[in-house]
């Protein structure tokens, strides 16, 4: 029986090579599949886009290819990534280069187009789109001048069509996490819409992989320290057939594959479990079952899937403001109280110089900056401190309002409570960027398919 | 036993969708699953985080894996960007999550 298998290697933007550079190596794979993108990191490709035209992509997946491509080309493995981000063509022309430079005549290099809609916003607001937000929240005319990408999530089709084409390796920009996994398993086993149980099966396959190592024994809560050569992680690996489903990683690397490390993955960011909303298809895991078979192999069933929704989600970022973020450290004795009266000075000077801002936050990092309300804090925990770092954090609407913390931080280790410590170099105001989830229907996006080889 | 760490019940994982918090759990032992579901309401969840969770908090049961996916809306100090914690992402609130205490005699 037919049997296609597929490694997730990369989680996101900035993940390590290591575990891909395996997989490909030692993983007897049919597809390797790369994710790079979360909710956020269109945006900040699109300004470093602005800043360099030439920028805008994951470089880092040419660094990978670099490294690996050749080797998967001849072993027939063929790979599919997002990361393309907001500069596809700028992604391609770095494959193609770095492909014939090492003299790889014929490969193939497929890449779909079509999901930045930000020019075309004006006039799909001409035509009666009111971009209402998901999460229902906030006046779309507030955002509509500050606006910085607009991509839209698409499903498996455009990247099926490259891979009908021969393609070697596929780029693309905001096709979903799972549409990178579904594309090849629905291509290789003919899987179509009406289809629907198998096409959930695809995406629940795309949605164990797409976290790469989070898959395979990576921030595993059930028992971390039960996971082998974490400095070695394995990403995990999907082997379907047209009626089972394993997980599983390469040999001969570290990691776990497990019930537990299954399950923490598979709810993991899922909404409604029995109405887990993709492009290509409704999944209802609701009866979902994750089995142990055998040593890192687990067996997942009982995923069915409804019709595809009718909308595509469309992604806006714009400019909500400044934000900067500081840092001191204080030691015993008295660290906390040394660092609530530091935090108290720099209240009442930032008052006198009328900062504006629409946040702030005062946190105690070794205390409870990460816990919150929930951290258990008492007298004697904080007598006995050793040492604790005060964080500031403000927002703001105007940089200028922003920019007035900073100077007025290093200045408190001779000028405050004593022993305080300059903690993580100096701080700098960054754009705040903004989420607008919005549904849009599907005839207002034309994805486009291309082939390029190299010579 | 009386008043335990949901930890030493269960186990999970804490991610994120703008301004929401989505943990899911899952019951360490199949037999403690029932009791984890009598104890771990919406309410009670809303109530252990107080401020920290501004927003409705959902609870969705999936049975067959001994979990329940718990969807946690205005939780995160305004989403990843908007926000000023540290922790953003809300990736320690699967944690903050499990220390929650529980009665075992309930």
């Amino acid at each position: 029986m037919k049997k296609v298998s597929i490694g997730g290697g990369q989680g996101f933007w900035g993940d390590s090579p290591d575990a891909a550079i395996h997989m490909v190596r030692h993983g007897s794979l049919n597809y390797m599949a790369c994710d790079y993108l979360a909710e956020l990191t269109l945006s900040i490709m699109q300004r470093q886009k602005l800043k360099n035209p030439r920028a805008g992509y994951a470089r880092d997946f040419i660094q990978l290819m670099d490294e690996i491509g050749q080797e998967a080309w001849e072993k027939n493995i063929r790979i599919l990534t997002n990361a393309g981000g907001m500069n596809i063509l700028g992604a391609v022309d770095a494959l193609r280069e770095m492909a014939h430079g090492k003299g790889l005549q014929g490969y193939r290099i497929g890449y779909v187009t079509g999901d930045d809609l930000l020019d075309r916003i004006p006039q799909m607001i001409a035509d009666g789109c009111t971009f209402e937000n998901m999460d229902g929240a906030g006046d779309f005319n507030e955002i509509k001048d500050k606006l910085v990408n607009a991509n839209v999530y698409y499903g498996r089709e455009p990247l099926m069509e490259c891979l009908s084409g021969g393609a070697d390796v596929v780029v693309t920009g905001r096709a979903s996490d799972s549409a990178l996994f579904l594309a090849p398993l629905a291509y290789e086993f003919g899987w179509e819409d009406g289809d629907w149980d198998n096409l959930a099966r695809g995406i629940m396959a795309g949605h164990l992989l797409e976290c790469g190592g989070q898959g395979s024994g990576g921030n595993f809560q059930y028992d971390w320290r039960s996971v082998p050569r974490m400095d070695e992680l394995g990403f995990p690996i999907a082997e379907l057939t047209q009626d089972s489903f394993h997980i599983t990683k390469a040999p001969d690397c570290g990691g776990l594959i497990s019930e537990q490390s299954c399950k923490e993955q598979f709810l993991y960011e899922v909404h409604d479990p029995a109405n887990y909303i993709t492009p290509d298809v409704t999944v209802d895991i609701s009866r979902a079952t994750i089995t142990n078979d055998g040593p890192d192999r687990v067996r997942i069933g009982g995923i069915r899937g409804k019709e595809r929704p009718e909308k595509l989600k469309l992604c806006l970022g714009y400019h909500a403001g400044y934000k900067v973020v500081t840092y001191l450290s204080f030691a015993w004795p008295d660290a906390y109280e040394k660092a609530q009266y530091a935090a108290d000075i720099l209240m009442k000077k930032m008052k006198r110089k009328g900062m504006q801002y629409e946040d702030l936050r005062i946190d105690y990092l070794g205390l409870n900056a990460l816990h919150l309300n929930v951290a258990e804090v008492d007298e004697e925990l904080i007598q006995r401190m050793n040492e604790v770092v005060l964080r500031i954090a403000v927002r703001t609407r105007e940089k200028r309002d922003a920019q007035l913390l900073i100077p007025e931080i290093s200045p408190l280790q001779l000028n405050g409570p004593p022993g305080a410590s300059f903690f993580g170099g100096r701080a700098h105001v960054t754009d705040v960027i903004g989420l607008w989830p919005t549904l849009i229907p599907r005839d207002a996006v034309k994805l486009e398919s291309h082939i390029v080889e190299v010579d | 036993m009386g008043l335990i760490y949901l930890n030493t019940l269960a186990h999970g994982r804490s991610g994120d969708k703008g301004d929401t918090s989505n943990v899911c759990v899952f019951s360490r032992d199949p037999g403690d699953y029932e009791f984890l579901k009598r104890v771990l309401t919406p309410e009670r969840v809303k109530e252990y985080f107080g401020d920290m969770v501004r927003g409705e908090v959902i609870r969705y049961d999936v049975d067959s894996l001994c979990g329940m996916n718990f969807v946690m809306k205005q939780a995160l100090g305004g989403g990843a960007t908007h926000s000023l914690r540290l922790d953003s992402l809300g990736k320690s609130m699967g944690s903050a999550f499990m220390r929650m205490k529980v009665d075992t005699e309930w």
